[in-house]
C-alpha cells in the first residue's frame, strides 16, 4: 500500500482493542440519524407529507442545530473508522472508482454532494416560501440521503 | 435449535440468506428508516428536555413527528425481523441480541408506563409552562434505551460463537 507508506492500522488504537471500533460505528449510526432524520422531517414536510403546523422554512430553523450536530459526529467518526484500515477502503492511488471499494466511493461522492446540496439548493428552497420546487428539491434530498446509507452498508457486502 | 432450524428453513428466510442482494438491501432499509425514526424519537425526547424546537409546543412536536415514528418504527421492526428469521441459528444463542431485544421489551414497557402520565399530558405541561419531572425522565429513559438498542445492534455483529471442541 503505496500511498498510506509509513502508517501501519496495527498501532492505531482502533485495533488494539475490541471496543473502540464498534463505538465509533455506534456514534456514527446516531450521527446520521440526527443528520438525516432531521432533513428527512423537512423533506417530507417539503413534499407536502404531514407537520403542516410548521413552514419548511420554520422545520429548517427548529432542526438545523441537530442536523450539525450529527454532521459533526460523522465527520468525526467516519475518519476514524476509515483510519482502522485503509486499505479495505482504497486500493491505490488517484481518484478513478477502480481504485476503491466500489461502495465506498460512491458512498463519499454522494455524502459530499449530498452535504453541499443540503446547505445551499435544499436550504434556499426550504427557506422561500411557497417554493414551486419544495416537492422535486425535497424528493431529490431524500432519495440522496438513502442512496449514501445504502452505499455505506454495501461497503462491506461487495 | 430444531425449532429455531425449521424457522431458519422456511424458504423465505433462506432465500434472504442465500440472496447476495436481499441481506444488504434489507439491512440498509433497516437503517434507513433508523434514521427518520431515530431522529423523531431524538427530536421529541429534546423537546420535553428543553434541548430542541424550544418555540415549538410539546404536544405540537409529539402529534406531528407521530405518524414518521410508527411508519419509521414499522419498517425498522419488519425488515429486522426479517434480517433476524434468516439468520436466527447464529443470533439466538448471541448475547447481544438477547439484549436488545430485551431492550426492545423495556422500549414497550416504557410506552405503556409513560403514555398516560406523560405523553397524553404535553398540552397541560405546554399551558403551565412546567414539565414535571416524569416527563423528563420519560424523555431521558427513551433516549438511552434507544441508545442502548443501536449499541447491542452493533455488537451483535461482534460476538463470535465459542467454537465446540
Amino acid at each position: 500500500m503505496q500511498q498510506f507508506a509509513g502508517y501501519d492500522p496495527a498501532n492505531n488504537p482502533l485495533n488494539t482493542n475490541e471496543w473502540a471500533f464498534p463505538v465509533c460505528e455506534v456514534f456514527h449510526i446516531l450521527g446520521f440519524i440526527l443528520l438525516i432524520g432531521s432533513i428527512s422531517i423537512v423533506d417530507f414536510r417539503m413534499l407536502g407529507l404531514g407537520i403542516s403546523k410548521q413552514t419548511p422554512a420554520q422545520l429548517v430553523k427548529d432542526t438545523a442545530p441537530w442536523t450539525l450536530v450529527g454532521l459533526v459526529m460523522i465527520l468525526i467518526t467516519g475518519p476514524l473508522i476509515f483510519s482502522s484500515g485503509p486499505s479495505t477502503y482504497v486500493y491505490c492511488a488517484g481518484l478513478l472508482p477502480d481504485c476503491y471499494n466500489r461502495a465506498f466511493y460512491y458512498k463519499i461522492l454522494m455524502l459530499m454532494l449530498a452535504i453541499i446540496y443540503n446547505w445551499t439548493i435544499h436550504r434556499k428552497v426550504a427557506m422561500t416560501p411557497n417554493s414551486p420546487w419544495a416537492a422535486l428539491v425535497g424528493g431529490v434530498s431524500l432519495l440522496m440521503w438513502a442512496f449514501t446509507i445504502f452505499a455505506g452498508i454495501f461497503i462491506a457486502f461487495v | 435449535m430444531s425449532f429455531l432450524q425449521s424457522i431458519q428453513d422456511t424458504a423465505f428466510a433462506t432465500s434472504i440468506r442465500e440472496s447476495t442482494l436481499l441481506y444488504p438491501i434489507l439491512l440498509s432499509t433497516h437503517l434507513t428508516a433508523l434514521g427518520l425514526f431515530g431522529a423523531t424519537v431524538a427530536l421529541t425526547d429534546l423537546r420535553i428536555l428543553g434541548f430542541a424546537m424550544k418555540n415549538r409546543p410539546m404536544a405540537d412536536v409529539h402529534n406531528q413527528f407521530r405518524p414518521f415514528k410508527h411508519f419509521g418504527l414499522t419498517i425498522v421492526v419488519l425488515c429486522g425481523a426479517l434480517l433476524a428469521t434468516s439468520k436466527i441459528n447464529l443470533y439466538w444463542p448471541n448475547p447481544y441480541f438477547k439484549m436488545k431485544m430485551s431492550l426492545l421489551l423495556c422500549v414497550l414497557i416504557h410506552a405503556l408506563v409513560f403514555r398516560k402520565s406523560v405523553y397524553k399530558n404535553l398540552a397541560e405541561f405546554d399551558r403551565t409552562g412546567v414539565v414535571p419531572g416524569n416527563a423528563k425522565a420519560a424523555a431521558i429513559i427513551s433516549m438511552l434505551l434507544w441508545i442502548g438498542l443501536v449499541t447491542c445492534g452493533r455488537w451483535i455483529g461482534y460476538w463470535e460463537a465459542p467454537t465446540l471442541e
